[in-house]
């Protein structure tokens, strides 16, 4: 069945719901990419482990829904609890993860991060939160699926100011003599346009969008001249139980005390 | 082995943190010592040097009440929401508050850094971050991170220097009265964070016979012989989270995100909660036995 009425963000949350796989260890970060896989958890994947930087082994859906994987309510029923060591290297940096999830709040035509400072670092117009483990998951992470609820080219400018979490840095051959391991680097992107691949030269390009959404609409999103591919694959509308469970969750996640776009 | 001295909080902050001390506060987002920083703020102290990976809303009273000098941290942000940690921002922006200078490490160059310095080597081998702003930036840690070429290979090797806090001040569970310190769920980087202090000192949410530590001593972040000093003071990391003791309280967590929008309402704060509560007992009173209710987590006995 097929409804309309999802909104881009929502469509942003199902198309990303959709990437994870049930049988790949996945490393989720902050924020959106953990609403992500919950409704991932309730549609295909309920037994999917995924990892957090603290240290939590999780594989299945909590009761609650954590404000972030430092709430520890994300885990409750965990099978690990261990540390930043684990996670970040013996997990991510050794290759066992073979999925990452990192929201990308300012994101480059490399797929460099930036979530430090927009402007001059030691006088910034607006300043961010910083990496956290953000950092970590751009440079190691394989499989990285970067999310962005943005669609205003402010957020994609065409060189960050501060690269928080490495993309292709100024290019692909730029980031693989600089000691980076292959198969690390972004892989992907969802926004609520659709979803983006990284070309040979590590340059986001559009692979796939969400109905209706327009070349034109995809041009404006981004603060240089995307490379725009001749045709353009339409992802699927999603049906009732998609929406349904999306809407759920987001209910759970402003329950939970979640800023939510519409709000 | 001898009893350590059990201090109050307010004795902990007299005795060990002048103005001007170099401290590494415990908690990565929850065990977040929030009771030590109110403290901090009642005495009025100047001119901290603070370390903390993820700083949080803890960091941001510190910022916003003009304690602090420096900063090292991976993250300030309030993670309810999640919404900004407005003193640590408009300080930053130079739209207000108490300047501040502050470095900045990855989450994993950080918790490499501390391993390096609990270890006593002399640098780690860290994330790959050559071309990053954390590689490329620095303030008053210019010798933060470092390349090598591996030596046992031919790609350059990022590394990290060793973190040897001059005082720590963490979160635990339980301790006992030896100083041997549990910690239960998840551990971030606290055990690396905590053996890298050269002085350390506990904050726990009770004190136990040795017999009880001795039952779970796969739970022991801390031997004895590391610590220096106890504060016993149950709900010490509220607002945010201790595994298996309360919930992080989202409520709160808010109050203070809405309040801190504005300097007045960040002043109203720490008048409101911090300045005439006159303790943490006072706190906690203020909060209520409904809200503590609400948040208090039964578990079975460890």
């Amino acid at each position: 069945m097929v409804t309309s009425g999802a909104s881009p963000f929502e469509r942003m949350l199902l198309t990303g719901a959709a990437c994870m796989d049930p049988d790949v260890v996945t490393f989720v970060g902050f924020h959106w990419p953990m609403v992500m896989a919950r409704v991932a958890r309730r549609l295909h994947a309920p037994a999917m482990t995924i990892v957090y930087e603290n240290g939590i082994v999780e594989d299945r859906i909590t009761p609650v829904f954590p404000t972030s994987p430092c709430d520890l309510v994300a885990a409750d029923g965990a099978t690990m609890c261990a540390g930043s060591v684990d996670a970040l290297y013996m997990w991510l940096g050794a290759g066992r993860v073979g999925m990452t999830m990192l929201e990308a709040a300012i994101v480059d035509r490399h797929g460099n991060i930036n979530t430090t400072a927009v402007g001059p670092y030691k006088k910034p117009l607006v300043r961010l939160p910083g990496s956290g483990g953000g950092t970590e998951l751009g440079s190691m992470g394989r499989g990285l699926l970067l999310v962005s609820a943005s669609t205003n080219s402010r957020s994609y400018p065409d060189c960050v100011d501060y690269i928080t979490s490495p993309g292709y840095l100024g290019g692909r051959s730029q980031r693989s003599s600089l000691g980076y391991k292959p198969g690390t680097g972004p892989q992907r992107l969802v926004n609520p346009l659709g979803l983006f691949g990284f070309n040979e030269a590590g340059e986001l390009f559009p692979t796939a969008v969400h109905p209706g959404v327009t070349v034109d609409d995809v041009r404006a999103c981004f603060g240089w001249p995307i490379a725009v591919p001749d045709t353009l694959n339409v992802l699927p509308e999603p049906n009732a139980d998609e929406l349904a469970i999306v809407r759920e969750e987001l209910e759970h996640a402003r329950e939970r005390a979640y800023l939510l776009p519409q709000d | 082995m001898v009893d350590k001295p059990v201090l109050s909080m307010r004795e902990l902050v007299e005795r060990f943190v002048p103005d001007g001390q170099e401290l590494m506060i415990g908690g990565f987002a929850f065990s977040d010592p929030t009771a030590l920083a109110h403290e901090l703020i009642r005495q009025n102290r100047r001119e901290l040097y603070v370390m903390k990976t993820s700083g949080g809303v803890l960091v941001d009273m510190l910022v916003g009440a003009g304690l602090i000098r420096r900063l090292l941290s991976c993250h300030v942000w309030n993670s309810v929401g999640p919404v900004p940690a407005h003193c640590f921002r408009r300080s930053l922006e130079g739209k207000g508050g108490a300047p501040f200078e502050i470095e900045e490490l990855s989450y994993g160059a950080f918790t490499m850094g501390l391993l390096a310095g609990a270890c006593d080597l002399p640098f780690a081998p860290t994330t790959p971050l050559l071309g990053t702003g954390h590689f490329e930036t620095r303030t008053f840690l210019p010798d933060k991170l470092g390349q090598v070429m591996n030596p046992f290979g031919s790609e350059p090797v990022s590394v990290v220097a060793p973190i040897k806090p001059e005082l720590g001040v963490f979160h635990v569970h339980r301790v006992d009265a030896l100083g041997n310190a549990q910690m239960f769920g998840p551990t971030g980087e606290m055990r690396y964070a905590m053996a890298a202090c050269k002085r350390l000192i506990v904050i726990a949410e009770e004190l136990v016979d040795t017999e009880v530590i001795r039952a779970r001593p796969e739970a022991t972040v801390v031997p004895s012989f590391m610590v220096e000093a106890i504060v016993v003071e149950p709900w010490a990391a509220h607002p945010t989270d201790s595994y298996g003791y309360y919930l992080r309280d989202l409520p709160h967590n808010e109050l203070y995100g809405s309040l801190s929008r504005t300097p007045e309402g960040f002043a109203q704060y720490v008048d409101e909660w911090i300045t005439q509560t006159g303790n943490h007992s006072g706190f906690l009173a203020k909060l209520g036995e409904a809200e503590l209710d609400r948040l208090r987590l039964r578990r079975e006995q460890w």
